[in-house]
């Protein structure tokens, strides 16, 4: 197997997933943001979103900050410093697989 | 969902959010709309006569950009929570740490004003020093607009919106329509031994002059930016009529 193929296989499964890369890719540009901007950013379901945003909390990838704002319950969520370097590391691994097919 | 996922359509989109509703654009607009209200309803704002003018009138400025920018800010998170958030969300963006400023400031200073100094040098060994004075009223707004140009393309670029493309055109138009005006009036004549010191009727003419050019092209500017936060406004509010609830 060449060495760009064996890169393919040692993708985060985590983050490789459209819609959590979706969401990683989101919150990477963003100190936080709320469920509502990333349902709507997504253009996920309630429900898948929840699932996702549960998945990437149980890797350690994303933090869940729940505030008030006023007396509407608010949360927050963040990519933690594991969950940014997941994400560098995904998107150089990414490249390099396809640097590699060019030459 | 799209399961095509682009990340770097996804990151730009998520850079440009605080500008999805066209507030900031209308605010900004109308904060160059007074700027360029109080610049050219003062008149002559130099006079050879009178050097205290100057001075109240660069007080009057700096306190109406002061609180113009107190209450453009208030306005705009009383705005944004009331009415933006509760439709498609809050962000909270990145923190700008001390390197990414400075890295900012020195691509601004090698990449923007390095040429237009560097220019300016230029015309002044190839022009006599008089005759770029004189012209002052032409090429100083031109010099502004281009400015704002290349940092609003490069804003857009960073953001991918591609309205802040056609804005930064709209500001280099406007800086060369200002200078044009100025040159079609008529270029005031310097004296050719022109001394040191601002106060001389020809210099203070000139130099008001330039402040006029300057006063038109913010107002332009500030007209442009109102209509084209207007026009967002109305495109983001038609797409998200009521505040979002669990049955939307």
């Amino acid at each position: 197997m060449s060495p760009s193929l064996q890169n393919l296989s040692g993708l985060d499964r985590v983050i490789h997933e459209p819609a959590r890369l979706m969401l990683v890719a989101l919150l990477s540009s963003v100190e936080s943001a709320d469920f509502l901007y990333l349902l709507k950013e997504s253009e996920l379901t309630k429900g898948n979103l929840s699932v996702h945003l549960s998945r990437l909390e149980e890797a350690g990838y994303v933090q869940a900050e729940k505030t008030f704002r006023g007396k509407i319950p608010h949360t927050e969520y963040r990519l933690t410093p594991q969950g940014k370097a997941a994400f560098d590391a995904y998107r150089k691994s990414l490249g390099s697989i396809f640097d590699a097919k060019k030459k | 969902m799209n399961t095509n996922v682009q990340i770097d359509s996804v990151l730009k989109r998520a850079r440009g959010y605080w500008f999805v509703d066209g507030f900031t654009e209308m605010a900004a607009g109308g904060m160059f709309i007074v700027l360029a209200a109080i610049l050219l309803l003062q008149g002559k704002v130099l006079q050879a006569s009178d050097p205290s003018r100057f001075l109240s009138f660069v007080g009057v400025v700096s306190l109406a950009k002061l609180f113009g920018f107190i209450v453009v800010i208030l306005a705009l998170w009383w705005l944004k929570d009331h009415f933006t958030y509760p439709r498609t969300g809050f962000v909270r963006g990145n923190r700008v740490t001390a390197a990414q400023v400075l890295i900012l400031i020195r691509n601004v200073i090698l990449f923007l004003l390095l040429p237009i100094f560097g220019l300016l040098a230029v015309s002044l060994l190839v022009a006599s020093a008089g005759s770029v004075l004189a012209s002052l009223p032409v090429w100083f707004p031109i010099g502004v607009g281009l400015i704002w140009a290349v940092l609003c393309v490069l804003a857009g670029e960073w953001m991918g919106l591609s309205r802040f493309r056609l804005l930064g055109v709209a500001f280099l138009l406007s800086g060369i329509a200002a200078g044009f005006w100025q040159w079609a009036v008529g270029l005031p004549t310097l004296p050719a031994d022109v001394q040191p010191g601002i106060f001389q009727p020809a210099v203070v003419e000139v130099i008001n002059r330039a402040l006029t050019s300057l006063g038109v092209l913010i107002l332009i500017s500030g007209v442009i930016l109102a209509l084209s936060g207007l026009v967002t406004f109305l495109r983001y509010r038609k797409q998200n009529p009521t505040p979002y609830t669990e049955e939307s």
